[in-house]
């Protein structure tokens, strides 16, 4: 899959673009700040996303998360507190908490690539938390 | 009738009251005489005058006797009277019944006095009402005190909500600032991770790699059990059957072999805050050493259990392997972590070894400090 990252860390968002391209996908775009987030949305067509809600201008990731929404853009918010993601998920699959491990990444990715290709049923790696229009679905 | 004549017939009556009474009558006398004011009026005249008061009455109105005889009590009411008070009052004449109620009621002055009114009708031996008896006590000052008891109340109960708000205010902030942290020590936990494996994916040394996946495996038991801390409500507190449920499941699902199997029996057992990290550390060396130990072509069993039992706090790994030759130094070093954990916890360490099957029973009590 195309994929952005939306991480102020740069070391974490360095490993995860390892991590991704490790798994076999391409990094399409990588932002820090929720301007150039939005505008990787259209440059970079990217195909699936990982949101840190926490971003250099502030809590500006739910934003993010909102505009990929509207542009049918499938994503995942990364955080240290879920409890910040609204009710509706903002149009998320699901929320993975940080600190996460390398395995509990790698079991939700697996998941999550699945459930982008349409898969649906399969077990929900306790790393993922699902939002509840994606438990329905 | 003008009020002169009015005035003349209710001086009148009194007089034919005090005549049936003796000068030397001590009834009569201790009316005159006793500091508790008094008043008779003659209901059978227009307008219920008062005929008789004695001074005490005339100190506390501040009229004169002239000046109340004829007079109907209403001259004592004034601006902030209360009307249903008046017409409590009016309704007991009416039905000659006695009434007892506080009024305000006002001086000649015009200064105002809380007055516990006291009205009883009085009967002639055929049983009509002939006379109105009315005493009165001024309880201003214990209303006053009243009052400013209220005032004190007030001033207590907004100091009190001031302080609440000012508590709320701190506890707020206080919240704000634990997330906060949190979120800190949670990204620096990941960063830690993140340069870890980073070092690893760089280096070309089987070794070192192997090393820096043995640091990652720590860091990471201990990034779990941040991240579960501060999920409940109930901060500080520690669920060990939670975390070991999530532990067991990302290390035996990154192996991906099948011919491992994992069975657990798991019961919460949440523990202080402080025992977190050793407790998790060491229920990450006793799977670790059974994966480990199992990674040979014949896989095996790993039965993990966490409950309580008879007071004690006990994690349980057992496990049927076929062995292998495990790294000896990396054996050792988990066999270290272990043991300081373990110490740390003041719990006790039991293994078993039988043929191929391993049993590591770690009992400690778990409520004996407050952390």
């Amino acid at each position: 899959m195309r994929i952005m990252i939306v991480e102020d860390e740069a070391l974490l968002a360095l490993e995860m673009e390892s991590e991704l391209e490790a798994a076999g996908h391409e990094v399409v775009g990588l932002a820090a700040e929720s301007k150039t987030a939005k505008e990787l949305i259209g440059a970079a067509a990217p195909e699936f996303a990982f949101v840190d809600i926490q971003l250099l201008d502030g809590p500006t990731g739910i934003d993010v998360g909102r505009e990929l929404a509207s542009q049918g853009v499938p994503y995942v918010f990364v955080s240290g507190n879920l409890k910040r993601i609204p009710d509706d998920y903002a149009g998320a699959i699901g929320g993975i908490e940080k600190p996460y491990t390398v395995n509990g990444f790698q079991n939700a990715l697996t998941y999550l690539v699945a459930y982008v290709g349409g898969m649906r049923g399969a077990q929900v790696p306790p790393s993922l938390v699902l939002a509840s229009s994606a438990q329905a679905a | 009738m003008n009020d002169t004549q009015q005035t003349r017939l209710a001086r009148e009556a009194g007089q034919r009251l005090l005549a049936e009474h003796m000068s030397e009558d001590p009834f009569a006398a201790a009316f005159k005489a006793t500091r508790m004011p008094m008043l008779i009026t003659d209901p059978r005249q227009d307008d219920n005058p008062i005929i008789f008061c004695n001074t005490a009455f005339c100190q506390l109105s501040g009229y004169s006797e002239e000046e109340l005889i004829g007079r109907n009590c209403r001259l004592l009411q004034g601006t902030d009277t209360d009307p249903e008070a008046i017409a409590k009052i009016r309704q007991a004449i009416a039905a000659e019944a006695d009434l007892s109620i506080d009024i305000l009621n006002y001086r000649k002055d015009g200064s105002p006095f809380w007055n516990a009114l006291f009205v009883s009708p009085v009967r002639n031996e055929a049983g009509e009402v002939i006379y109105f008896f009315a005493s009165q006590l001024d309880f201003t000052n214990i209303k006053s005190k009243e009052a400013e008891l209220a005032r004190a109340r007030h001033i207590a109960e907004e100091e009190v909500a001031d302080r609440t708000a000012d508590l709320t205010n701190a506890l707020k902030a206080k919240t704000l600032l634990v997330h906060e942290v949190d979120h800190r020590v949670k990204n620096n936990l990941l960063t830690i991770a993140s340069i870890v494996k980073l070092q690893a994916r760089m280096s070309e040394d089987d070794t070192a790699r192997k090393t820096l996946r043995s640091v990652l495996n720590r860091v990471e038991a201990l990034s779990t059990v941040q991240r579960k801390l501060l999920n409940d409500d109930d901060v500080g507190h520690f669920d060990v059957a939670d975390f070991a449920q999530e532990l067991v499941h990302d290390l035996v699902s990154a192996l991906r072999r099948s011919d491992i199997r994992v069975t657990t029996d798991l019961h919460e057992v949440v523990v202080p805050a402080a025992k977190a990290s050793p407790i998790a550390l060491v229920v990450n060396e006793l799977i670790g050493d059974a994966v480990r130990r199992g990674l040979g072509d014949g896989g095996g069993e790993i039965h993990l259990e966490v409950r309580r039992l008879n007071g004690h706090f006990l994690i349980r790994v057992s496990d049927t392997v076929s062995p292998v030759e495990a790294d000896r130094e990396e054996q050792a070093f988990s066999a270290m972590m272990l043991e300081t954990s373990a110490r740390q916890l003041g719990a006790k360490i039991e293994k078993t070894v039988e043929g191929h099957r391993t049993d590591v029973r770690i009992t400690l009590l778990v409520d004996e400090h407050k952390d």
